[in-house]
């Protein structure tokens, strides 16, 4: 279990350290709490571009995040040497590859949560200023929470972690992340709904199916493949073929109506559960049948 | 299995192949080595000699196309074996993102030691490297003799029985190669067994009981230091040659 930790921890630390990483975050963040804002004045039906806005973002950035955080994190571990160091040591191969996926997971949990809470913050927002619009007749200003959301999301834990960072030596990247979660998560409580948060949760983590398969993928193949464009391609393919019937069920489900029943959850469970274990067990095969070096 | 045998490779041999499987580097060919317990053991040989393969095979990173290696009587890709040894790398393979501290305690976390056991041990070995003052600086900023300590403090954070170490003063300034020739002396009279590879065959000579020369994956001698009867640079050199130079020096001519 130490050993466990030790490499979950150092994985974790180094995908959330990436600039990518943020980059990816801030452009999600502005996606879900800005996006809708400008389509409101246009289509109407705040909270529901709100809500797909949010699991679009969660979508591509989570894809982003899955994809290349593990591939770099399992290349780079294979030919700057590290592996070789960690390898040598008392951790079989098998630990060390199912131990380090876990760490990649951890860090696209703590990227998919942020998007998901800020997502059920706008959401919720939504809901309420299409209220006050029925009530009165007026399309309330959306721009004015959305701004505000947008700075606590992600233009307050920059600022924060950059005076960190300065006088504290505090890890940027990392410290800017674990802000927004933070403030993600205060933003949704302080509106939480439960109702609301149910349904939207359910759908987004439904829609984060496919990049766990990506995520499985990426390992697996980075291990097997010495070129990092093989490498990602077969992942690709890989997360497009396998069944992520996650995502289907989810559009079917959006489109009777935005709830997700409990039969769609666990055919999706059902769909992404072998895909990613059978591409974990390909991964482990690959890492103890190479050569470390 | 004499208990007294820390490293055994019999008849090893290792063949790299490419992409569709062709035999592309012969890097070691019929091997036979031992290395028992408390001794210092030198693996010498000029570059792409097949030391650092030797090494990786009995580290179980390498598997062998031929013959076989066990250390500490097991195979050495159980954990068991690998749990008793400790590795210094040619090059200084850290997490960049990691700072020292970070380093060794997760170094530590992979010897399976205990949180509060891991933050004393990270401590005094911190301390041993002289590196306390930058503990908690990214060790991407580190210069190269400063990376390589902490790769020392790395390998030792498990209280290893046997430790590998693949060119231990490679990057090293005088005072600092002194400091690890000294470290290795008095490792090896508290009974731990090492073996080492370097290129430096004055620092070979100082801290090594027993050589072996490598040369194009074999083994062209194997031997006591104190038995040579010369300088091992003679030594070393009747048995490899040093044609390069020659070549060389007739070029320049």
């Amino acid at each position: 279990m130490r050993r466990g930790r030790a490499i979950v921890f150092a994985t974790a630390l180094e995908i959330l350290g990436e600039p990518l990483v943020l980059l990816v975050l801030v452009a999600s963040l502005a996606v879900a709490s800005l996006a809708p804002a400008m389509h409101y004045h246009q289509f109407g039906e705040p909270s529901r571009m709100a809500r797909d806005a949010g699991i679009s973002a969660l979508l591509l950035g989570g894809a982003v995040v899955a994809c290349a955080g593990t591939a770099r994190t399992f290349r780079r571990e294979i030919e700057s040497g590290t592996a070789q160091a960690a390898l040598a040591r008392s951790v079989s191969r098998t630990a060390f590859f199912l131990w380090k996926s876990l760490g990649c997971f951890v860090a696209y949990a703590v990227f998919s949560a942020t998007v998901s809470l800020v997502s059920l913050t706008v959401v919720r927002g939504a809901e309420i200023g299409g209220a006050i619009a029925l009530e009165t007749g007026v399309m309330a200003r959306l721009w004015g929470p959305s701004l505000a959301l947008a700075v606590a999301a992600f233009v307050i834990p920059m600022l924060v972690a950059a005076a960190l960072n300065r006088f504290c030596r505090f890890r940027f990247v990392i410290t800017a992340n674990l802000l927004s979660l933070a403030l993600a998560a205060a933003g949704s409580l302080y509106s939480f709904d439960a109702s609301l948060a149910c349904r939207l949760l359910t759908a987004l983590a439904l829609s984060a199916a496919p990049s766990l398969v990506l995520l499985s993928a990426s390992a697996a193949f980075a291990v097997r493949f010495r070129s990092n464009a093989v490498s990602l391609a077969v992942s690709l393919v890989a997360a497009a073929v396998l069944p992520a019937l996650g995502n289907y069920c989810l559009s079917d489900a959006l489109v009777d109506g935005g709830a997700v029943p409990g039969q769609y959850f666990m055919a999706a469970i059902l769909s992404i559960v072998p895909a990613v274990a059978a591409l974990l067990m390909a991964g482990v095969h690959f890492i103890n049948g190479r050569d470390v070096q | 299995m004499n208990d007294d045998v820390v490293i055994s490779l019999k008849g090893v041999g290792k063949t790299f192949r490419d992409f569709w499987l062709r035999p592309t580097v012969k890097a070691v060919d019929a091997l036979d080595l031992t290395v028992r317990r408390g001794e210092v053991f030198g693996l010498l040989g000029p570059n792409g000699s097949g030391k650092s393969t030797t090494i990786k095979m009995i580290l179980g990173l390498l598997a062998p196309t031929a013959g076989s290696v066990s250390v500490f009587g097991l195979s050495p890709r159980s954990v068991e074996a690998r749990a008793r040894l400790g590795y210094l790398p040619e090059l200084s393979y850290l997490h960049p993102y990691l700072t020292a501290r970070e380093t060794l305690m997760y170094y530590a976390g992979l010897c399976d030691l205990r949180r509060s056991v891991a933050a004393a041990r990270t401590r005094e070995l911190l301390k041993m490297v002289k590196l306390e003052d930058v503990a908690n600086r990214p060790v991407a900023g580190f210069s190269k003799g400063m990376a390589r300590r902490v790769a020392l403090a790395s390998a030792l954070v498990g209280k290893p029985e046997l430790l590998i170490l693949d060119e231990p003063t490679s990057g090293l300034d005088p005072v600092s190669t002194k400091e690890v020739k000294t470290l290795v002396k008095a490792l090896a009279m508290n009974g731990m067994t090492i073996l080492t590879t370097s290129h430096l065959l004055a620092d070979a000579e100082d801290i090594c009981d027993r050589v072996m020369i490598l040369d194009h994956g074999k083994s062209v001698a194997e031997g006591r230091v104190a038995d040579l009867g010369e300088s091992l640079e003679e030594f070393f050199l009747a048995k490899v040659g040093n044609a390069d130079e020659f070549v060389l020096a007739d070029f320049l001519a």
